[in-house]
């Protein structure tokens, strides 16, 4: 198993070089620097521009410019944000982080959700209450996510019961250690709900076929000739088979959550690590988008590691050497 | 021995279509995607008006109403009446009807020119009114254009978007995840390792620095060639992948081995034994992707870097309607919205009706379970 | 005020006199006497007032960064020697108390008070005004917008330190803006001298630095930033400025600043009480006007706003060195260069129907190049253009240019179509809508126009750069002073969008626009000044280099918690923010 996960590390090295020199060309195709906005503001000059290019390596040709990262990287120094005037580490730290929060309770919710209903569905399969979920399912999947967030977030002020938008209230820092708390979660509800909306739907399905598959199979026949009584039968030897897709759907969700869901940011002007990217795309922030990418490339192998070894672990059918 | 008539056997395929048949929301779901299809090849003769007909003075014009009543009370043919407009204290337009000027709809009437199928000139339009008036059925937009009009040529747009990148993508992950699994060993490999990399990078944000890297001096053609040509180069990776399990699984099978041992050449045998094979997974997975192009489409409009106006894609007609003064003045403006989420609805069902009535040939291709990092289904929207 | 006084004194006197025959009811009256005086001994310090930007800040050097979202920001933390009355427009004495100038306008002494405080408890002396310009404005090191603006003619100022409180400006040439132009920042030279030497500086007060660090004069101080979710500022309780009633300022113990992604979200935010001012756009008026008394809030409409909005076109004829050709196509050139071509488009800009049904009716058209805001050196007596599609289509028939084949399109006198490219920037809406209505005219024209949005960095790259466009729909901030924008109309300026850094002007009409603005900013007579920029108003409306389209109206909404509040155009609500107290029931 060691073997495995030191083989797996080694491997990731590569993959993330190319993604990012990958990642990198893509990103300097479109013509023009991030400097070039700078170019409209009647206050700068062109000298002054072209000092801002040359000192952070922008009139050298691109591999160049990409060795420079590189190498700078190794000293885990991630370069500098144009667009916020300040080292890349201090702005993705904070973003990461409240990115991280809103992943962790949307996957959260999608799972607590998304189990119980695709367990009902399985056990009774085709009739109204399956037929029923499944369509809640595919409702969550297809309506566009940033045009449902508009429409909670316009309800909500109909309503005012939710905070509209944000992550933190104007006094946040008057109120109390369980305030804090309290208030972080009202903000949270929003983006929750519809980031979970359609993710909860594909696993809900996938609950569903999974738990009806293995249902099928000669030793829950066994099981229920033995007399077990059906509860048992179902949540315990069931289940325990069942759940294996889902874990290893599970990496593949939280890192896709990640860097996903930028849109839904920000309408709800969730300060994420979703917005702050595709901020940082359209204005060419180099260096902020390629440690963003980086960092969503990392999670992306290290969620898939952790199913593939969360999926050993649960079933003993599966080894890797 | 009496010749005892026996039923021949029916095919697995047939018993397919005959489960899907008993499944009614699928059913009904194959339909709705047919008719919108079909909205869209005759989008010129459904709709009242071209896409860009615009009259500024009914900027943001209600849905108007159809009378079936005359002034004296009787049941007469389908009118409307004319539209004036005034600014309250709010500076809020408000319409209102000027029951003066009577309007009949007419039905196959001529209006805007336009050519039928792409080359056959054709004025005649299923309904209309006199054109000192407008009929809007659905409302119009901030400069006066009819919204029913722009959802059904919308429509080309946002479904032949879907259908071509997945045609597209498909058709390449089916020939690389073919081949890389057939052949195994260092082909595979590479394939493999180039497949993961593409994945790695988020779709979105991939989407967007390509879209960004080209000249701008595309006219809209050439912009829906290269958003659905964007949308197959990120999408074809995870079908290669699955494809390729397939593939690996089904080299092993006993008539491959025959066919090789009769001499007949690899691609023969990749393109007639084993690619065959994975069409049931294929289908089933094209129909659950195509949402995501079309959602994808829609969040490239968002940014403003979708198709551009004036032509109209339900992406684009979307992203004119978010904002809250839309919501809660002019409603109607979020129609495409609904049209996006019928269709995307549609084909999940569709999609998801499939893989239910064919699944015991999936069975037998052995790769229902979504595996780890071999989903195929594109996600685009954020 | 004075009114409540006077009643008081009446009262007891009444009272007085009462008390001799009944002691009771003197006591009660005197009692009821009391309240009615109240107001003039509130408390007006404290609370505090909560703002939405849509983007962080980029910096907390106001040296480096000049675009909005900061300059907000720095604007209260750091002064200059002067400032600009939001009201009156005058320029008023500032960190400089008062000042002298001698030599023809060449020579300036400024008297600098001497009790001011850096927040950190220094003194503010003459030093920090030299560093200021000799270290870091005019280090060559360190790359900065204010340099360009204080060099004229390639020649610097000189500074002289008289004494602590006391020093000289030597100017190069006469400079008319100069006082205005004083309003710069100044920066403390014991904090920043540090990293000048170490060539640091273009690092230094970036958004990672502690808030405690940095140090300025101003009313407020940085408290606290969260990056994407809020920036807090608290009053800096040993500013110098005084009340006309002798009270320490400012008031407001604390501004906040949410961050919000979406101007929408900004909208419910306000319209919720969460924030305390928003800035309409002509489309939110009819949803926030009815809840002007139910929400607690008024909204003003100030006029037009500043700046400018305009279609512009392609007319640069140099040659590209790499392909020997002109960058733009040379037949799309010659219609661009074609001033009949040029007056037929801007008769074909339906300004009040854009006003109309893009702003609810709260907008401006546009017809010169400076605001009818911007106050006195605004000229309204320019040539203007009616909407007038047939007149369009006689001019451009006129010149050549009509439908030779009968099949939609014109062509010119050398059978070329006329097509070409609109660009605009995806992040505007509504310079995205604008060119959608002038697309749909021009191509009742006959012209086929293709319209396409693209990123910011993207077209400025194309404007300034590559000059390979044939249209754009842009605009651009302005204010009272016209020299600050010299960069555009200046025939050598990097901004002179239609054909930027000539080597020498390439019509009559831009020849005589550089000598205005050379003269201009060295003209010290008002009156002469004014007559030069009217005149250059008036050859950009006759000579269209661009045409321009529309000026939203400058309107906001401030929730009605605040006295002392005089909105104006160019100050907006809170230009005198320390004057600015907060009404006694809606302290938190």
């Amino acid at each position: 198993m060691i073997n495995y996960i030191l083989r797996r590390i080694l491997i990731a090295m590569p993959l993330l070089l190319v993604m990012s020199l990958v990642t990198f060309l893509a990103i300097n195709l479109a013509p023009g620097n991030f400097f070039d906005s700078l170019r409209l503001d009647p206050q700068f000059s062109e000298e002054t521009i072209k000092h801002y290019e040359s000192l952070y390596h922008l009139d050298k040709p691109v591999i160049a410019q990409y060795f420079y990262w590189l190498k700078n990287l190794l000293k885990l120094d991630f370069g500098y944000s144009f667009f916020y005037n300040c080292p890349v580490k201090k702005i993705i730290a904070g973003r990461l982080l409240n990115t991280l929060l809103l992943s962790v309770v949307s996957l959260f919710f999608t799972w607590i959700i998304a189990i119980p209903l695709g367990i009902i569905a399985a056990v009774n399969r085709n009739k109204f209450v399956d037929r029923f979920f499944s369509l809640i399912s595919f409702v969550g999947l297809s309506i566009p996510g940033f045009f449902f967030a508009l429409l909670l977030l316009y309800f909500a002020s109909q309503t005012g019961i939710l905070p509209l938008g944000g992550m933190r209230s104007a006094n946040f820092d008057s109120l109390s250690f369980f305030g804090r708390i309290f208030d972080i979660a009202k903000h949270i509800i929003i983006p929750t709900i519809v980031i979970s909306a359609s993710a909860f739907a594909g696993l809900q399905r996938i609950m569903r076929g999974s738990l009806l598959d293995v249902l099928r199979q000669q030793y829950i026949l066994t099981a229920r000739a033995k007399g077990l009584p059906e509860n048992k039968v179902i949540y315990f030897h069931a289940l325990r088979n069942a759940i294996n897709p889902l874990i290893t759907v599970f990496g593949y969700e939280f890192s896709g959550l990640l860097s996903g869901a930028a849109l839904t940011e920000i309408i709800c002007s969730w300060p994420g690590l979703g917005s702050l990217l595709l901020a940082a795309v359209r204005a060419q922030d180099i260096y902020l988008v390629m440690a963003s990418m980086l960092m969503g490339g990392i999670l992306l192998l290290a969620g898939n590691l952790v199913s593939d070894v969360l999926l050993a672990w649960v079933d003993p059918r599966i080894r890797y050497d | 021995m009496t010749n005892i008539p026996v039923k021949k056997p029916k095919s697995q395929f047939w018993l397919s279509i005959q489960r899907i048949n008993k499944n009614s929301l699928a059913l009904a779901s194959f339909w709705i995607i047919v008719s919108l299809y079909l909205g869209a090849i005759f989008a010129d003769f459904i709709s009242p008006y071209s896409y860009d007909n615009e009259t500024r003075d009914y900027s943001y014009c209600p849905p108007t109403k159809i009378h079936f009543i005359s002034p004296s009370g009787k049941l007469t043919r389908p009118f409307i009446y004319g539209a004036s407009s005034s600014f309250d204290e709010y500076k809020r337009r408000i319409y209102s009807e000027d029951k003066n000027e009577i309007y009949p709809v007419r039905f196959f009437v001529q209006g805007d020119k336009y050519k039928f199928l792409g080359f056959i000139p054709a004025s005649i339009h299923l309904f209309g009114v006199d054109p000192r008036a407008r009929i809007f059925l659905w409302g119009a937009d901030y400069r006066g254009r009819d919204l029913f009009s722009r959802i059904m040529y919308g429509s080309r747009v946002s479904l032949s978007i879907g259908l071509l990148g997945v045609l597209i993508s498909f058709f390449i992950g089916l020939v690389v995840g073919g081949i890389s699994g057939y052949y195994g060993g260092k082909i595979d490999n590479i394939i493999m390792r180039a497949c993961e990399m593409i994945m790695m990078i988020p779709g979105f944000y991939l989407m967007l620095a390509l879209r960004a890297a080209f000249p701008p001096n595309l006219n809209s053609l050439q912009v829906y060639i290269l958003i659905v040509l964007i949308f197959s180069f990120i999408g074809w990776a995870g079908m290669a992948r699955v494809i390729r399990g397939m593939s690996i699984s089904l080299r092993e099978r006993e008539y491959v081995l025959a066919a090789k041992s009769l001499g007949i050449s690899d691609i023969k045998i990749i393109l007639r034994h084993i690619l065959p094979h994975t069409i049931s997974y294929t289908i089933v997975a094209a129909s659950m992707s195509i949402p995501g192009y079309i959602l994808g489409e829609s969040g490239l409009s968002l940014l403003g870097l979708g198709i551009q106006d004036p032509q109209a894609s339900w992406g684009n007609l979307l992203s004119e309607a978010m904002g809250i003064m839309q919501i809660k003045f002019y409603p109607w403006i979020l129609l495409p919205g609904l049209f996006i989420f019928i269709t995307v609805i549609a084909f999940n069902v569709l999609g998801d009706g499939l893989r239910d009535a064919l699944d015991p040939l999936l069975k037998e291709e052995g790769q229902m379970k979504p595996k780890l990092s071999e989903r195929s289904e594109t996600k685009f929207a954020g | 005020m004075k009114i409540q006084s006077k009643q008081l004194n009446k009262n007891k006197f009444y009272a007085l006199s009462i008390l001799k025959k009944l002691p009771l009811i003197t006591v009660v009256f005197l009692f009821l006497s009391i309240p009615l005086d109240a107001d003039n001994q509130i408390n007006q310090y404290g609370g505090q007032i909560v703002l939405a930007t849509t983007s962080d800040p980029r910096s907390f050097n106001p040296i480096l960064a000049k675009e909005t979202s900061t300059t907000a920001i720095t604007g209260i933390i750091f002064e200059g020697l002067t400032r600009t009355n939001g009201e009156t427009l005058e320029i008023e004495p500032n960190l400089a108390k008062s000042w002298e100038v001698k030599q023809d306008g060449l020579n300036w002494v400024f008297h600098l008070r001497d009790d001011v405080f850096w927040t950190n408890g220094k003194k503010f002396t003459a030093d920090d005004v030299i560093f200021t310009f000799n270290e870091l404005i005019y280090n060559p090191n360190i790359p900065n917008s204010s340099r360009d603006i204080f060099t004229i003619e390639g020649k610097e100022f000189k500074l002289k330190k008289i004494d602590d409180y006391t020093v000289e400006f030597i100017l190069p040439v006469k400079f008319a803006p100069f006082l205005r132009g004083m309003s710069q920042e100044i920066l403390p030279k014991h904090i920043l001298e540090k990293s000048v030497r170490e060539n640091k500086f273009s690092f230094t007060w970036g958004t990672d630095t502690l808030p405690k660090d940095i140090i300025g004069t101003g009313p407020y101080k940085l408290k606290l930033y969260q990056p994407g979710e809020r920036i807090v500022l608290e009053r800096n309780p040993k500013y110098w400025r005084k009340s006309k009633e002798g009270n320490r300022l400012p008031y407001i113990e604390r501004i906040i600043y949410l961050i919000v992604q979406n101007q929408d979200t900004d909208l419910l935010k306000f319209q919720d009480g969460e924030v305390d001012y928003y800035g309409l756009r002509g489309s939110d008026y009819p949803l926030l006007k009815p809840k002007e008394k139910s929400n607690n809030f008024t909204i003003y409409d100030t006029g037009a706003s500043f700046g400018s909005n305009f279609l512009v076109f392609n007319q640069n004829t140099s040659i590209n060195p790499k392909t020997k050709k002109t960058y733009a196509d040379k037949n799309k050139l010659s219609w661009f260069l074609n001033k009949d071509f040029r007056r037929a488009i801007a008769h074909a800009i339906d300004k009040e129907k854009i006003v109309e049904i893009l702003m609810n009716g709260l907008g401006y058209e546009q017809d010169s190049a400076m605001s009818p805001s911007s106050g006195y050196f605004y000229n309204p007596s320019v040539s203007k253009y009616e909407y007038d599609l047939d007149n369009a289509r006689q001019i451009l028939k006129n010149a050549g240019f009509f439908d030779r084949d009968k099949d939609g399109i014109i062509e010119d006198k050398n059978g070329n179509k006329i097509e070409f490219n609109l660009y605009t920037n995806s992040g505007s809406t509504e310079r995205i809508q604008i060119a959608g209505i002038i697309r749909k005219d021009l191509q009742s024209l006959g012209m086929k126009v293709n319209f396409m949005a693209l990123e910011f960095n993207n077209l400025v790259s194309k404007l300034t750069a590559t000059f390979d466009w044939d249209a754009i729909i842009i605009g651009l901030t302005g204010g009272i002073e016209p020299h600050f924008g010299k960069n555009v109309w200046d025939s050598s300026g990097q901004l002179h969008m239609w054909y930027p850094k000539q080597d020498k002007p390439a019509t009559e009409w831009e020849k005589r626009v550089d000598e205005i603005f050379n003269q201009g900013v060295q003209e010290l007579n008002e009156k002469k000044r004014k007559l030069l920029y009217d005149e250059w108003q008036v050859i950009i409306s006759d000579e269209l280099p661009v045409i321009y389209t529309v000026l939203p109206a400058s309107i906001f909404a401030v929730r009605n918690k605040f006295e002392n509040l005089k909105p104006t155009p160019y100050g907006g609500a809170f230009h005198n923010l320390e004057e600015i107290y907060i009404k006694e029931k809606f302290k938190k």
